[in-house]
């Protein structure tokens, strides 16, 4: 029941109102009896037709009496001529149109509605695409109306640029429309794609954010939405598409690096994207020979995961004498990539980082600079309007990123501040989005500095992200931040030797699991407090100094004792 | 500059702040009894689902022992046809929507012994199309939330595999939008019941691994509007329902924390009646059992500990889905 607002009334009223029920309950179930007991002796005729109606226009939800109906009119044609049944599909037509005079909302009306459409011996789409403008008319927002819209457009060939000026009209006329934008951005790629020569394999349909607009058109996309949130800075609508305009750039399917390990012959290989061990089709050839490895993913939580590990067979790389030519190739995307482990080295990998790829630049796709920076003036402007609207305070860091990420940082932090402040509701929301930006702000300085340290200390960190970049790193310092845990794809970072996070709120270590290579780990100052918590850290085979001062599971009364059952190999133990 | 009127509820100050668990568990107790009333007759149709209702939330308070359980496992067996669907009531048509509730209240009462699963199989397997995407029921109508009923009875019943559950995964991702949300069919709007579905549905199928969940995450907790009270989709007033919907989504993708939890809560508390029982849609309007459920259902997740805890993707308790050894995905 939604919308029906509960009135206060007397006695008399009630006594009143019960009557009229019981009158009104009588006759429905009367004609619902009737109905149930026609139907059941097959029964399909006009008074059949009658009943249904009488008791749908009131209850159009009552599914079971439009299938009834479904199977009278189907019985019809069997005995009626193409002419006839034209008129009763059309006087079927008349009285849908009053059914969603009074109940535009209901899923049978237009359901029915489009199965008589499909019916009906000579159709008038031109018929049904006024209903919906007069439908929409009444209420931009109908879902029902929009779908029957598309359905039709759809059956009828209505031109895809008639669409896209149908949306100008109703954007015209109200900015604040949500479903018009929606039904802009299916259009849009459809009119204008992006014209980007790419193998065919290379792009995988994957909803439809996957095609893009093209370039010139987005511009035009771009004035129109400025005028709306121009107009009203505080339309959510024009700024999730302006969000959606300026959206992040699809990353092809590649394999991103290929990474080996000669002392614990292990292989890892990180993906652009997430992919389950089982299905996926990979493919390990070691010096031109094919080996049967079994993949897995770095934490039996995830099924698919970016990062998968596979162990070769004992001998195959161990001798430091050898050189080892390794291609790992994914079958299904025609992707591979080559790794050389050479003579009198430990270990080795290929991959593109993410400075290479732009990663985290081309969070906005827009390849020119220049459209951007005018972009952020725009922005900008509005904002010294509105200093306030944290709709422009985010769309401004989103430009700034995909200008700068590490010259506007600064800048960045400070309107991250702002927005908590003016936004509380969703301050959570926005310290993730900031942690997300420091981190990957600090992967870029990783990688331009050419390290395999990662260091991202005192900066109110809640949360870790793309991990799977990490897969060379060998220290990370996390210490000084609001951590509450190391999560699962922790277990990514195959390579860590040195894990410091003290002075964190560090309970639960799930993902310090099967580090083959971890021989430090620095946890003062958190609130582990159980054995139990530590547990994850036993299936670190290296592990040799652990730090557990300011902890509550050093008050535990064994701790030392249980501590040397759990983890034997710990020969350095502070608490 | 025109200003948008951000359409909204006001709280009042003598709104309940309380919850009023005894006064639901009596509304639920005597709604089935007004069977001869005019307005119970109407939603027949529905009274499949309104049974899963009133007894999940009677479960959720503890309170499942109050409910009939034979005249209710009858009826559910009188519902289910020789297609192995069940219908809403006796003498209306199957339908997924009630198939799913039938199912989830067999589960309840650990009853599915009571039917012929395999024909319930049979039936579900039967209204997947070529696409992937599956038909309500015979006449088929196509709708994500029939992808989500298909693969939450199939879970339930623990024959997921009877399907084709990648081409079912295909259809639904099909359905993504520019915002990261889903509607009923491809290129239909996001909506936040359709988003529930079809996140639940990927978790139960493994694949949450497909969503942009930030961009997802970031549209539904931008439903939370002044009032505490989340709406469905933009521009629209806040609803008890939509607060499950969007609050079981964000805690499916492991963004809850993205919401103001204590002013939803204080949203969902003055839904409440106090005179008569049960939640309403908003705050002054007439109750009924899906909004207490969905009232109830939404304070578990936000962590009301007089009331047990919820399963974010099946909306039932976490200690039935344990009996049934069924663990959805969350993301985390």
């Amino acid at each position: 029941m939604h919308g029906r607002v509960k009135v206060k009334t007397t006695a008399q009223q009630e006594e009143e109102k019960r009557k009229e029920r019981e009158k009104k309950l009588k006759i429905y179930v009367a004609a619902r009896d009737a109905c149930f007991s026609k139907r059941k002796e097959g029964v399909c005729d006009d008074e059949a037709l009658q009943l249904t109606q009488q008791l749908l226009s009131s209850n159009p939800d009552f599914a079971t009496l439009w299938n009834y109906r479904r199977e009278i009119l189907m019985h019809l044609e069997t005995v009626k001529d193409p002419d006839e049944m034209q008129k009763i599909y059309e006087a079927e037509l008349s009285f849908l149109e009053a059914c969603l005079k009074v109940n535009p909302k209901s899923y049978g009306s237009w359901h029915h509605r489009g199965w008589v459409s499909a019916r009906l011996p000579r159709p008038d789409w031109a018929r049904e695409l006024s209903l919906c403008d007069r439908c929409l008319s009444l209420d931009d927002r109908n879902f029902h109306c929009w779908d029957y819209r598309r359905m039709v457009v759809k059956v009828s060939g209505v031109p895809v640029d008639q669409e896209l000026e149908f949306s100008d009209r109703l954007i015209g006329s109200n900015f604040s429309n949500y479903s018009s934008w929606h039904y802009r951005s299916t259009l849009l790629p459809v009119l204008h794609p992006q014209t980007r020569q790419e193998p065919p394999h290379a792009s995988s349909p994957r909803g439809p954010q996957s095609h893009r607009v093209c370039e010139e058109q987005l511009l035009k996309e771009y004035e129109l939405v400025q005028n709306a949130f121009f107009t009203d800075p505080n339309d959510q609508s024009a700024w999730f598409y302006y969000r959606w305009l300026l959206g992040r750039a699809e990353r092809e399917e590649t394999i991103s690096c290929v990474y080996v390990s000669r002392e614990d012959e292990r292989v890892a290989v990180a993906f652009s994207r997430p992919i389950n061990a089982r299905c996926v089709g990979l493919l390990l050839v070691l010096d031109g020979q094919p080996l049967r490895v079994e993949w897995r993913s770095v934490h039996p939580r995830f099924r698919h995961s970016p990062v998968l590990i596979c162990d070769l067979p004992p001998g195959t790389i161990n001798d430091v004498t050898n050189e080892h030519n390794l291609t790992v190739h994914w079958t299904g995307n025609h992707t591979h990539r080559d790794c050389a482990l050479y003579t009198g080295r430990v270990e080795s990998w290929c991959r593109d980082t993410a400075t290479d790829q732009e990663l985290f630049r081309s969070e906005l796709s827009v390849e020119k600079t220049s459209v951007l920076q005018s972009e952020l003036q725009s922005v900008k402007q509005l904002q010294e309007l509105e200093p306030l609207n944290k709709w422009c305070l985010l769309t401004i860091i989103l430009l700034m990123r995909a200008l700068d990420p590490l010259g506007y940082e600064k800048e960045t932090l400070a309107h991250f501040q702002t927005l908590k402040e003016v936004d509380s509701m969703r301050s959570e929301y926005y310290s993730d989005l900031c942690c997300k930006f420091m981190i990957e702000n600090t992967i870029l300085k990783m990688e331009y500095a050419e390290v395999r340290v990662f260091s991202i200390t005192d900066r109110n960190l809640t949360s870790l992200c793309h991990l799977d970049q990490l897969l060379l790193v060998t220290h990370i310092n996390l210490s000084s931040n609001r951590l509450q845990r190391l999560p699962p794809q922790f277990a990514m970072l195959q390579c860590l030797e040195v894990l410091e996070a003290d002075n964190n709120f560090l309970e639960n270590l799930e993902g310090v699991y099967h580090l083959p290579r971890l021989q430090e780990v620095s946890l003062k100052n958190n609130k582990i407090s159980t054995l139990t918590d530590l547990q994850p850290l036993a299936s670190c085979p290296e592990l040799k100094r652990l730090d557990l001062r300011g902890n509550p599971v050093t008050q535990a009364a064994s701790v030392e004792s249980d501590l040397a059952e759990l983890l034997p190999s710990v020969t350095d133990l502070l608490l | 500059m025109l200003g948008t009127q951000i359409k909204d509820v006001i709280l009042k100050p003598d709104a309940p702040s309380s919850l009023l668990l005894d006064k639901h568990a009596d509304y639920i107790a005597a709604y089935g009894s007004k069977k001869d009333d005019y307005e119970y007759t109407l939603s027949e149709y529905l009274r499949m689902s309104g049974i899963y209702w009133g007894l999940t939330v009677m479960d959720l308070m503890g309170q499942l022992d109050r409910m009939n359980l034979q005249e209710i496992i009858d009826f559910i067996k009188a519902c289910q046809h020789d297609c192995g669907g069940f219908s809403a009531s006796i003498g209306h048509d199957p339908h997924l929507l009630y198939t799913l509730s039938a199912v989830q209240i067999l589960c309840l009462y650990d009853s599915l012994h009571a039917i012929d699963v395999d024909k319930v199989v049979e039936y579900v397997k039967g209204l997947q199309q070529e696409d992937g995407s599956f038909a309500g029921d015979k006449w088929g109508e196509i709708d994500t939330r029939f992808s989500f009923c298909a693969v939450a009875t199939l879970a339930l019943l623990g024959k997921m595999e009877m399907i084709n559950v990648d081409r079912a995964v295909e259809f639904v991702l099909s359905c993504m939008n520019f915002d990261g949300g889903f509607g009923c069919r491809p290129g239909s709007e996001s909506h936040a019941g359709q988003i529930y579905c079809c996140t639940g549905f990927l978790s139960l199928t493994g694949q949450l691994h497909q969503l942009n969940a930030d961009l997802l995450g970031w549209w539904l907790c931008e439903r939370q509007l002044p009032s505490g009270g989340l709406n469905g989709r933009p521009e629209k007033l806040p609803d008890v329902c939509y607060s499950w919907w969007v609050l079981a989504s964000l805690k499916i993708i492991g963004r809850i924390h993205w919401i103001d939890k204590s002013r939803l809560r204080q949203f969902i508390l003055a839904c409440q009646d106090e005179e008569t029982g049960g939640f309403a849609d908003r705050p002054g309007d007439m109750v009924d059992p899906f909004h207490t459920l969905f009232g109830v259902a939404g304070l578990s997740l936000l962590g009301e500990e007089q009331v047990k805890a919820v399963n974010p993707v099946l909306c039932m308790p976490e200690d039935v889905l344990q009996r049934i050894g069924l663990q959805p995905d969350l993301l985390s």
